[in-house]
């Protein structure tokens, strides 16, 4: 193997020394005077130094694994050999991702089975294996039709309610275990390593360490999008192979009953799903059928899709959701669309 | 304690260059003859073009990363006049093109990951401990020292043998391919001390 330098091996003892508890200033320096007389130092630091930052982010990969030890070599390696470069952007499909035996209480897992079964239950379940464990209620944040609110979690985490939207909070000294029972919430996840941060949306888990995500659940779909860090998704232990999957800031993923389906997005363009926060809904390109739901996650005044035709008209544009009617007397100025108001309603016709 | 911020230009480099790591060093090991050499090398290069950025930050980073290599290789081939002509069959203009991982597919934040558990797994078994404790749950080397009943010097050695790795690893990739067993002897320096409990 080509190895590296001695040069390398000089700047890896100073920054090994550096991360030690007995770093003076003379020993600083000592190293500002190393890296100042050759240029080839200064990379052989810069090149350690990120390699280093960059193994921080095993961190991500650990959340909610058993602490004190790593974890066996291979788990998280895609097949016997290596990641396969040739495949256009894999979806790391961590293998074997499941949680070590031993260090589980047995009666999690039983709650785990359990969840397994039906949404009830599992809601159930759980309340029941926490409250065994923490003897902890849960604490439910709910909002109504319409409502955005955002709330402080004990641990210093924030969760914004979108409408219509509920969770449950436990907070134990393990984990930190939040149920979106109902709805999205996006959430900005206090730093705390100890203490996974993981959000349960029926038989999916999406686990963080310090991160910004929301999680949002509709009849048959989930979904996840991320905007800072990244996040681990889960299927329910007991469902056969769906292994975790990884999203790093700016995916967005849907989750439906047969699979996950990840899309890569500029942050900027993921952090506008979640612009609900400050009372915006942002299209782009959107189907109108689509923005219609949109607005109805937040009005009972419901917009209609009468014609398909209509429902096919591609829009964009940044709305606020409290004003579905302006947004559709803008959409009769501008496209071909008829509508009809009703107290309860408000029908789209084509012309 | 606290690493001093890093420069722009620091920054730049990681992010344009460092991630090339791969084709450069694929490249050098199949234009080289000498394996044991190689590091140095890419080390040589990679402080022409720092210093050449910190005058004029290149437009085209990948390429003018490979035309530096290319240069230095010529350079020395020039100078030595013991390197045969046929190693350098590989530096027709169009094998500097070799490009296994370009930046976009790089920077996916999944495969990043996925080349860092491989680095990381591929650490001998106390270093992989060591790195763990240290990065990942954020022990003091102290404390790694306690939970481990080594000494804090040995804990300060699979740090630095630790980064030295993952770097390799998770920059250089697999490069080399299959690595050969004559040149674990060969490439020998440093990488073995901390073995050594």
């Amino acid at each position: 193997m080509s190895a590296d330098t001695r040069i390398d091996a000089i700047a890896a003892d100073w920054l090994a020394r550096r991360d030690g508890p007995a770093w003076s200033a003379l020993d600083e320096a000592g190293l500002q005077d190393w890296l100042a007389r050759d240029v080839r130092h200064k990379v052989a630091l810069l090149r350690l130094q990120s390699a280093w930052a960059e193994a921080g982010r095993l961190e991500a990969l650990a959340a909610g694994l058993p602490r004190g030890t790593p974890p066996r070599r291979g788990l998280w390696s895609q097949g016997a050999g290596p990641v396969a470069s040739a495949a256009p952007d894999p979806l790391l499909q961590l293998r074997d991702h499941v949680f070590a035996p031993r260090t589980r209480p047995p009666r999690r897992r039983r709650a785990r089975a359990v969840a397994a079964a039906t949404l009830a239950a599992c809601v159930l379940a759980l309340g029941w294996g926490s409250h065994v464990l923490t003897g902890a209620e849960p604490v439910r944040q709910a909002t109504a039709l319409g409502e955005v609110r955002r709330v402080d979690l004990a641990d210093g985490s924030q969760a914004s309610l979108g409408s219509d939207s509920r969770i449950a909070v436990r907070l134990s000294r393990r984990e930190r275990r939040i149920a979106l029972e109902r709805g999205e919430a996006y959430f900005e996840a206090a730093r705390d390593p100890a203490r996974p941060f993981v959000v349960e949306a029926g038989n999916r888990r999406v686990v963080a360490v310090g991160t910004r995500f929301s999680v949002r659940r509709d009849a048959g779909e989930l979904r996840v999008v991320v905007t800072e860090g990244l996040v681990r998704l889960e299927a329910d232990a007991g469902g056969e192979a769906a292994g975790p999957t990884l999203l790093p800031a700016g995916s967005v993923a849907i989750v439906h009953r047969d699979g996950v389906l990840v899309r890569a997005m500029p942050l900027a363009e993921a952090a506008r799903l979640v612009d609900w926060r400050s009372g915006l809904l942002v299209f782009q390109d959107t189907l109108l059928a689509d923005a219609a739901s949109e607005f109805n996650r937040y009005n009972a005044r419901k917009i209609v899709i009468a014609d398909p035709r209509v429902g096919e008209l591609r829009i964009g544009g940044s709305f606020r959701w409290a004003n579905a009617e302006g947004f559709v007397r803008l959409l009769e100025q501008g496209f071909p669309v008829r509508a009809e108001y009703r107290s309860d309603r408000i029908v789209l016709h084509a012309p | 304690m606290v690493p001093a911020m890093p420069t722009p230009l620091d920054d730049w480099f990681v992010r344009e260059i460092l991630v090339h790591e791969r084709p450069l060093v694929h490249l050098l090991l199949r234009s080289w003859p000498h394996r044991d050499e190689v590091a140095d090398l890419r080390q040589e290069i990679y402080a022409r073009v720092y210093e050449a950025a910190a005058r004029e930050l290149p437009r085209q980073p990948k390429a003018f990363l490979f035309a530096t290599a290319r240069h230095l290789v010529a350079d020395r081939v020039r100078r030595s006049k013991v390197v045969s002509i046929e190693p350098m069959g590989d530096f027709e203009p169009s094998s500097v093109l070799v490009d296994e991982v370009s930046p976009e597919r790089w920077c996916g934040g999944r495969q990043r990951l996925a080349r860092l558990a491989r680095a990381f797994d591929r650490l001998p078994d106390r270093c992989r401990e060591v790195v763990w404790l240290r990065r990942v749950e954020h022990l003091s080397q102290r404390e790694v020292a306690e939970r481990l009943g080594i000494s804090e010097k040995t804990v300060e050695k699979h740090i630095a043998k630790g980064m030295r790795l993952i770097a390799l690893h998770y920059y250089g990739g697999d490069a080399e391919g299959a690595p050969a067993p004559a040149d674990a002897a060969s490439g020998g320096d440093g990488l073995r001390r901390a073995d050594e409990p």
